[in-house]
């Protein structure tokens, strides 16, 4: 009873006096002792896979998880949107250390420091070593993107390229010639005047260039112009310790994007993706900047209304021998909190969505390109490159690309919060809120300090 | 989270029914014309949602933007129901939002029995420290909870979305302010009688409360109903989403499919808008005393 | 329900402490009688006690010491931060900007939203017929969700698609970049978020303005006041304290704003959009940082308290007016 009491009239005490969980030991960083497991072990009957593949691509994905359920009786995958990858990089971090996470993890590009340092995953090079599974016929650029210390954490599975998208017809209703793209910053600009058209009343009603503020975007024209987004060689020759992004290259890109927007031929979608590709679809912008995974999808929505035309990304004129693009996309991670069953599973579930069948269907479905050379000799990718020629000069991007650690891409614990924040940046210099070198410089202080407490607490 | 402005209107509400309802004057036409138009672009936006929910993609593209369908085409709630468990997220919102009601009810009748008739020492303390809850949002607490949550395990749970807001100081001072109502002669009746306090509660108190328990009941139901933060936290398989968190993961799965996620958002909305018109009353004075959205 | 009472590690050895004997010297002596009365009163009150421990008074304290630390990736407590954090916190521009977010967003919607709610309110006060649809119809949005609510939102504030932009340049009108424009993107959000808050204004007004006595406006009319004058001298002075109510409740609601803005703008552009609470989110559940967020958290909390502190210090005073 006396306790009781005491429970009551105390209440508050424990509200000031109570703490919560104590400090527990930081999980340590890459290489910590997570086992393969043996290659004897028997494949679970059901695992989790989580995706963050919406519309059309969403749908191939269910395609391909129908067709491994069928293909084989042992192992069942159930496919998980999580919404966007932010939202699923979220989700899995909620998900960690319950035991709610999935067998196997679909995570984009840039979060491959962070899965890295997580030390939740299994590395897919113990899988590769074990099973002697042959690589050799990968795409170059994307094994380069995805090896961290020559080791593959993760297996690629979607990847994309950056290009441009035009609308044929109103290349035409204006004079320009509907096969060539502009290549250029410079070209881009005087083909987006050209396209921008006003009503009788001054409002426009299409605009020449609308390219979402996506921190992506960014990246790869900053790549494109030969330019470091971190130190370390991006963060893979050691872990990045600042941000390299606010030299003159970085600047030339935002005063480009901020001259076309000021001259009223550039429109802008906002931070959604989604909406520039709306604004593609209805016609509302003539052309824009997105990844090849969206050729799908256009192609659908198009259909009847127009023709979509797609190009090389454009660089600055000046643009040195030693930039191009990086890959963007995906691949899929192992998640080592899962039993060694579940593993095992996941593995044979990576192993085939990496076949060469599958990965031309999953190009001809989505238009991210095969991850293996061997698809191309499958039917629907033959088939695709015939109907749409043009998605072969995306994967000429990538090839052609010298290979190197800017071309590479950069390596960043703390990258996502980066890509949110050059897009604050941007937004800012097109709304008139700061110069561009002022905008920058800016989201390099907030990102060095970001970087700083990462690397503190990772150690 | 308003208890002190709910006793405030109560007294008020109390007050005004000895005067005649007074109403300012204006004119009968005058009056219907502004009505109808109010309420005309108060439910455009549902009316809009309800539209597109038939239109092909094609039609929602075209310009200029279409405002009535083709016709009564039914493909996107055929998607709907073929491409994502609606029923089973509406079944979660159902039983989340059950087990909130029961488990509020539960709490808070039995705290507001303990504030109306019993006298015990710390009582002015200990209601305080209910009040107290009222002023702490539960954004604040909603990192500590979450691995709260993670660390028992509850991930995907029902108990997860539901045994946090089980307890509720704003249905408890409802119902405290309900039972004092209750004259006190019934209470002598009980005692000679030789009723124990608890069958004094439940044989007694409770069945003459019915109004006021309803109201808890429906106010409880629909702030439920709506959570979409705490749920979008603690669910991730797709089988355990609730409406609100199915819904807006919508937006972003299929978001150049207009007519799809319309008529998503309209078979999530039917049934809140239903308990609107059937509950209304309890609605109504629920959130007269004070209401919590979001 | 048993596992309720044990919160994540730390809980509850904490809670065991607190009910020790040892800090029972602060209680006066107990009769037994007294002590019976209480222990069947605690009865009553152990459910929701043990879960308001467990939900809310733990909670509170851990977002406390939270906010004193640096976490991990995956959240877990790593470097001691002392008050780091918030000195960072009150330094950062983005935190700063944040804030602006949050008043303004207040500033915009509290206000035009209640006075909107008290003009439906009169309108549908009348005494004709058929004003029971009518009044279900204008509060109707008291039934519609914040999710609900702003995905319609985001189709009729789409440029390219969206009927407002269409209206408007049959108007001659320029249709703006309604949620990427970073003074614009703030008044969008709150013109959802008005229209998801009339049907609660108006109903908690037309309770009000039901409880004002019809001999005032006659007596009034009498000495020759027209409608505005009546509505500005009778209808608005004696609605006060509804109204006081509406604006703290409503101030306090859109603190807590978290789907509009999640769905609508995500906190952009430039920040424009990222209330208080959206910060909270995205430095907690994007970023990872549970430490700065909880500091983040703790001064929303001190914001609805003082804001509780004022309703219940200027309500009390203002109750009896009749």
């Amino acid at each position: 009873m006396r306790r009781l009491m005491v429970l009551a009239s105390t209440l508050l005490f424990i509200v000031s006096a109570c703490g919560g969980s104590a400090p527990g030991a930081a999980p340590g960083g890459g290489d910590t002792g997570v086992k393969v497991p043996s290659k004897e072990t028997t494949p679970a009957g059901k695992i989790v896979f989580w995706h963050a593949m919406s519309g059309v691509n969403g749908d191939a994905v269910a395609r391909i998880v129908k067709d491994f359920n069928a293909s084989q009786s042992k192992i069942t995958v159930e496919a998980i949107f999580q919404g966007t990858y932010d939202d699923a990089l979220t989700k899995l971090n909620t998900a960690l250390t319950s035991n709610s996470g999935p067998a196997l993890m679909q995570v984009f590009d840039i979060g491959q420091r962070f899965m890295v340092d997580s030390g939740e995953v299994v590395q897919m090079q113990g899988f590769i070593d074990r099973d002697k599974f042959d690589t050799s016929d990968f795409e170059p650029a994307v094994l380069n993107y995805y090896k961290v210390q020559d080791k593959l954490y993760s297996m690629p599975f979607n990847s994309s390229s950056a290009i441009l998208y035009y609308n044929k017809e109103a290349f035409k209703e204006v004079g320009l010639d509907p096969e060539k793209a502009p290549a250029t910053f410079d070209d881009v600009l005087a083909y987006a005047k050209k396209l921008t058209k006003k009503d009788a009343g001054g409002a426009t009603v299409r605009y020449g260039f609308g390219p979402s503020i996506y921190g992506w975007l960014f990246e790869q024209w900053l790549a494109v112009s030969g330019g470091y987004f971190a130190d370390n060689g991006n963060g893979r020759d050691a872990k990045a310790t600042k941000v390299m992004f606010n030299d003159e290259k970085g600047k030339a890109i935002l005063d480009w994007w901020k001259a076309g927007f000021d001259a009223g031929a550039f429109y802008n979608p906002g931070v959604d993706n989604d909406g520039a590709a709306n604004a593609f679809n209805a016609g509302k912008t003539a052309m824009y900047v997105e990844s090849t995974a969206r050729l799908r999808g256009h192609i659908n929505s198009t259909q009847g209304k127009f023709t979509v035309g797609t190009g090389r990304y454009p660089k600055p004129a000046n643009a040195p021998a030693d930039g191009g693009n990086i890959i963007g996309g995906a691949s899929v991670y192992i998640m080592s909190g899962r039993p060694a069953e579940e593993q095992q599973a996941a593995w044979e579930f990576v192993k085939f969505i990496t076949s060469p069948a599958v990965q031309a269907q999953w190009q001809s479905d989505t238009g991210y390109y095969p991850v293996r050379k061997a698809a191309y000799n499958e039917g629907p990718s033959k088939e695709w490159a015939t109907k749409y020629p043009q998605f072969l000069t995306a994967v000429d991007q990538i090839r052609t690309a010298p290979q190197n650690r800017k071309t590479n891409g950069a390596v960043l614990g703390v990258f996502a919060e980066a890509r949110r924040r050059i897009q604050t940046a941007i937004e800012s210099v097109l709304l008139g809120k700061s110069s561009t070198q002022q905008a920058l410089d800016s989201a390099a202080t907030d990102m060095n300090a970001a970087i700083e407490k990462y690397n503190k607490t990772t150690k | 989270m308003s208890a002190v402005g709910a006793r405030t209107l109560g007294s008020a509400r109390g007050g005004a029914k000895v005067a005649r309802r007074g109403r300012l004057p204006l004119r009968p036409i005058g009056v219907y014309a502004l009505l109808v138009l109010a309420s005309v672009l108060v439910a455009f936006p549902l009316l809009l949602a309800l539209s597109y929910s038939f239109m092909s993609e094609a039609q929602i593209t075209s310009y200029p933007p279409p405002i009535l369908p083709a016709g009564l085409r039914l493909d996107n709630y055929d998607r709907v129901f073929n491409t994502i468990p609606i029923g089973r997220y509406l079944l979660n919102s159902f039983v989340v939002s059950g087990l909130v009601v029961a488990g509020q009810l539960v709490t808070s009748s039995l705290a507001a029995f303990a504030f109306a008739f019993l006298a015990f020492r710390g009582r002015d303390l200990l209601f305080f420290v209910f009040l107290s809850t009222l002023m702490i949002p539960w954004e604040a607490t909603i990192i500590p909870n979450y691995m709260t949550i993670r660390d028992l395990g509850w991930i995907d749970t029902y108990q997860a979305l539901a045994v946090p807001f089980m307890a509720t100081a704003f249905g408890t001072f409802l119902l405290r302010q309900s039972f004092l109502q209750i004259p006190l002669q019934l209470r002598d009746a009980a005692v000679i009688d030789g009723a124990s306090s608890f069958q004094f509660f439940s044989q007694v108190i409770l069945p003459l409360s019915r109004p006021a328990l309803s109201t808890v009941a429906v106010y409880g139901f629909l702030s439920t109903w709506n959570q979409y933060f705490w749920p979008l936290l603690v669910t991730n398989q797709t089988l355990m989403r609730t409406t609100q968190v199915g819904i807006v993961q919508l937006r972003f799965e299929e978001t150049l499919r207009w007519g799809f996620v319309m008529a998503g958002v309209i078979m999530v909305a039917a049934p809140t808008l239903a308990l609107l018109v059937l509950g209304q009353r309890q609605l109504v004075r629920g959130l007269t005393a004070g209401a919590v959205k979001g | 329900m048993k596992s309720v009472a044990v919160p994540a590690r730390g809980g509850q050895p904490c809670a065991r402490g607190a009910a020790g004997d040892s800090i029972a010297v602060v209680v006066m002596a107990w009769t037994p009688r007294e002590r019976r009365s209480f222990g069947t009163a605690l009865l009553y009150l152990a459910p929701s006690l043990l879960l308001f421990t467990a939900f809310v008074f733990v909670p509170l304290g851990r977002t406390i010491y939270l906010s004193l630390f640096f976490t991990t990736p995956t959240g877990r407590l790593s470097v001691f931060a002392g008050l780091d954090q918030y000195t960072e916190l009150f330094t950062s521009t983005v935190f700063r900007s944040g804030l602006l977010a949050t008043t303004l967003f207040v500033l915009y919607a509290v206000p035009v939203g209640i006075a909107i709610a008290l003009i439906l309110g009169v309108l549908a006060n009348q005494r004709i017929r058929g004003i029971n649809i009518f009044r279900t119809l204008l509060s109707s949005t008291i039934a519609v969700s914040a999710a609900v609510g702003s995905l319609i939102w985001l189709l009729l504030f789409n440029p390219s698609l969206g009927l407002l932009n269409f209206v408007l340049s049959r108007l001659g009108l320029p249709g703006p970049n309604w949620l990427n424009e970073t003074g614009l993107a703030i008044v969008s959000l709150s013109i959802a978020t008005i229209w998801l808050m009339l049907g609660f204004n108006l109903i908690v007004l037309l309770a009000g303005l039901q409880g004002v006595p019809e001999e005032l406006y006659e007596a009034a009319r009498m000495d020759g006041a027209g409608g505005l004058l009546l509505f500005r001298r009778i209808t608005v002075p004696l609605m006060g304290p509804f109204l006081f109510f509406l604006l703290v409740v409503d101030t306090i609601q859109l603190l807590q704003a978290f789907t509009q803005v999640h769905v609508l703008t995500r906190g952009g552009p430039v920040d424009s959009t990222r209330t208080l609470v959206y910060s909270i989110y995205l430095d907690a559940f994007q970023n990872f940082q549970f430490g700065f967020a909880s500091a983040q958290a703790l001064v929303l909390f001190l914001i609805v308290l003082a804001l509780t502190v004022i309703q219940f210090t200027v309500i009390e005073r203002r109750i009896h007016y009749q």
